[in-house]
């Protein structure tokens, strides 16, 4: 297999040239220090952000008291009266609107965040109740218990491309992670005749400061785009080695042989794709250290892994498509940079940019790392799962491979053809 | 089986309109050490480039074992290009083992053809050795190790001695005639007329991208006709077309002319000739600050040619 026997030649003279491997894991921490300190304190002015609440939901009755409630009232009500930790500052300004002003209102930007509560929002929370009291009068019962398990899902909707919606999400995920979590303490308490707790309420809606909400900061929202500035980086470096092969006439020597296009490019992807991998971890690891709230699990690291590597593929496209071009190793390198960097504030990796729409399409739609920039911070930053950046990564796979394929062909013509 | 390994038919090279190669035909027969002799810018290089495929021709066609340029096996040519074409940072047995992979010889093969080639081209103690650690002789011996890994039937040494020193430079003479021993056919391109008359079965002289002449270098050498050469330079090189003329006049040798501020005259019995020809000198006026008397080389007929020497 000559695709594997390159990749191998590939990783052994990228980890001997200790200068070069140097430069391409350590150049893009700096960047994430620089913006670490920069952006780690913004955001934490403990301003409210402008939540619109959409709020659907139909009241039920508590069968042992006949009280009617709407817990969805009761959430909005909570959020109009949470407050930033150890301050005074509300965590939202609340509007009470419907779906289509909401979404106008997003649009515009006139609001961060819009939180939509569904028609049966009461009846799992009851649902919830009854399971808690269930599950914590018998336990053994739990098993074989015939309520029904009603569940709602509260939609948080927003421009993914604003940092205010970015700062807004995280807060309102920990807010209702929270009022879920409290209405079970407070069922359990209210059963067990805890001192103190009233047995026929089951929500207590006493406001309380919502932890860690204080230190959110805007590089919660920039350290996702400088992963992916690192693996957009990775273009130039990818497009410096190819070129480099072709200046010092190796390429021409496997030309002569019986290798193909295709060894040449996937033995190449699999090498930098490590570098990828090798990134995306020492960048998170950096991100974290230097103040970054990531919120996922293990399993993000891992998604975040994947999709950094489709944007890394990607990258390697562009470069192979910018070695197509470029004579010298300083060409590449320019051009490299030329291209890589503008690209970066296209997709958003530094600042949100404005929406421009061409033909109905957000203008940089058409760019494989907006998606990968867009999966990451939904994996990192917001503590999203993988059905909730399964379109990005789609997205993104398809654009990855038509640049790919793009990266291919010219490659193949210009460098491994005989000379016109 | 074609008669010829190689052929090439008319074939010409234009780069922005300077034309490298100009309507080139050769047959290079299989087996044969066939030397490309040449001053640098020649149009040597270009040629073979187009002989292996890396360089399309603008007119004319390559035929390799009968087969066009698109047909050809790849795997039937070993090429080592002037310039040391290899990877920094793989040891010398990692690179030829790639190339092997590159060729498709198979894994137990691949190592015992490594291990031989190494110790033939005396790298073995080096085989672990990143090349970027190798001396420039040892750099070029790997070059040459990685063109041939895969036994090809013909291989291509483009400006093989370029830079050696004189040690690696028998060694690598030595090991060219091994190749064709082994009855590949070797095409050689040099400008050191030496080299191209040790080792070449047949020649063929190229300047300005146009074959001058081929045949081998013993009949290029008679072609220009017997005798020994004598070099005769002057203190003062204005006055050489007057001793030109006095000593044709005298008609006691084959052939004078001036090539590069030296006179460079052919005679039969060129020493006991000398004292005649220095009589001429000195009738004439002139002081002589340089006389050698050698046989005749290939550049000698590069210079009944050409009316210049090879450049360097």
């Amino acid at each position: 297999m000559k695709f594997l026997s390159l990749a191998i030649k590939d990783l052994k003279e990228l980890v001997r040239d200790r200068k070069g491997l140097f430069f391409i894991l350590v150049f893009p921490i700096f960047f994430m220090l620089v913006f670490g300190f920069a952006f780690g304190g913004m955001g934490q002015n403990n301003t409210p952000y402008k939540l619109a609440i959409v709020n659907y939901d139909e009241a039920v009755t508590i069968p042992m008291t006949g009280e009617s409630i709407n817990f969805g009232n009761n959430l909005t009500q909570l959020l109009e009266e949470a407050k930033y930790e150890n301050s005074d500052v509300n965590l939202f300004n609340v509007t009470k609107i419907s779906e289509s002003e909401a979404d106008a209102l997003l649009k515009t930007r006139d609001i961060d965040a819009a939180l939509i509560i569904p028609d049966n929002f009461s009846q799992s929370v009851l649902a919830l109740i009854d399971h808690t009291i269930v599950t914590t009068t018998n336990p053994l019962a739990a098993s074989q218990s015939t309520s029904p398990n009603i569940t709602s899902t509260l939609i948080i909707r927003g421009d993914t491309g604003f940092i205010n919606f970015g700062v807004s999400q995280g807060i309102l995920v920990g807010v209702l992670a929270q009022y879920q979590d409290e209405i079970v303490i407070q069922t359990q308490n209210a059963v067990r005749g805890t001192p103190g707790a009233q047995p026929n309420v089951f929500l207590n809606s006493k406001v309380e400061p919502i932890e860690g909400t204080q230190n959110f900061t805007n590089f919660d929202f920039i350290a996702p785009g400088m992963i992916v500035f690192a693996i957009l980086l990775l273009a130039t470096t990818v497009a410096a080695n190819f070129t480099r092969e072709v200046e010092s006439g190796t390429l021409a020597r496997l030309k002569l042989s019986k290798m193909k296009g295709f060894d040449l490019m996937f033995g190449g992807l699999i090498p930098w794709s490590l570098v990828v991998v090798v990134q995306v971890i020492i960048l998170l690891v950096v991100a974290v250290a230097i103040g970054f709230h990531w919120q996922g699990g293990l399993n993000s690291i891992l998604l975040a892994i994947l999709v950094g590597v489709i944007g890394g593929i990607a990258s390697i496209a562009l470069g192979m498509i910018i070695a197509a071009f470029v004579t010298s190793v300083s060409q590449a390198t320019n051009l490299g940079t030329l291209i890589t960097v503008p690209a970066s504030f296209l997709v958003g990796a530094f600042f949100p940019l404005p929406d421009v729409e061409i033909l109905g399409v957000p203008f940089n739609a058409f760019l494989p790392w907006t998606h990968t920039l867009k999966a990451l911070r939904a994996l990192l930053t917001y503590g999203e799962g993988w059905n909730d950046i399964s379109y990005s990564v789609a997205v993104s796979v398809v654009l990855t491979v038509i640049l790919f394929a793009i990266g291919v062909i010219l490659f193949s013509k210009n460098r491994l053809k005989a000379e016109n | 089986m074609a008669d010829y390994i190689i052929e090439t038919q008319n074939i010409t090279r234009e780069f922005d309109g300077f034309k490298a190669v100009d309507g080139l035909s050769l047959q290079i027969k299989k087996g044969e050490v066939f030397g490309f002799l040449g001053p640098n810018g020649a149009g040597k290089t270009t040629s073979i480039n187009m002989m292996v495929g890396l360089l399309k021709p603008t007119s004319g066609r390559v035929i390799i074992d009968g087969q066009g340029m698109e047909k050809f096996d790849k795997a039937a040519i070993g090429v080592c290009p002037q310039e040391i074409v290899l990877w920094d940072n793989l040891t010398c047995a990692e690179s030829l083992n790639l190339i092997g992979d590159m060729y498709e010889v198979p894994k137990d093969i691949l190592k015992q053809r490594v291990d031989q080639l190494l110790e033939d081209l005396f790298l073995t103690d080096k085989a672990n050795t990143l090349v970027k650690n190798l001396s420039g002789g040892m750099k070029r011996r790997l070059n040459l190790a990685m063109a041939v890994v895969h036994q090809p039937g013909i291989v291509v040494l483009d400006e093989p001695s370029e830079g050696l020193d004189p040690q690696s430079r028998q060694v690598l003479w030595k090991y060219i005639l091994s190749l064709r021993d082994e009855g590949k056919t070797v095409i050689l391109t040099t400008h050191l007329m030496d080299e191209a008359d040790r080792l070449s079965d047949r020649v063929a002289i190229i300047d300005h991208g146009k074959l001058l002449k081929l045949d081998t270098p013993v009949n290029l050498k008679k072609e220009i006709g017997g005798g020994d050469i004598v070099e005769i330079t002057l203190s003062d090189d204005s006055m050489n077309q007057k001793v030109i003329k006095k000593i044709e006049e005298t008609g006691n040798v084959l052939s004078v002319l001036e090539v590069e501020g030296i006179i460079n005259l052919r005679a039969l019995n060129a020493v006991g000739k000398l004292p005649q020809i220095i009589g001429d000198i000195e009738e004439t006026g002139a002081r002589m600050a340089d006389l050698s008397v050698r046989q005749n080389t290939l550049e000698d007929v590069f210079i009944d040619l050409t009316g210049t020497r090879l450049r360097e």
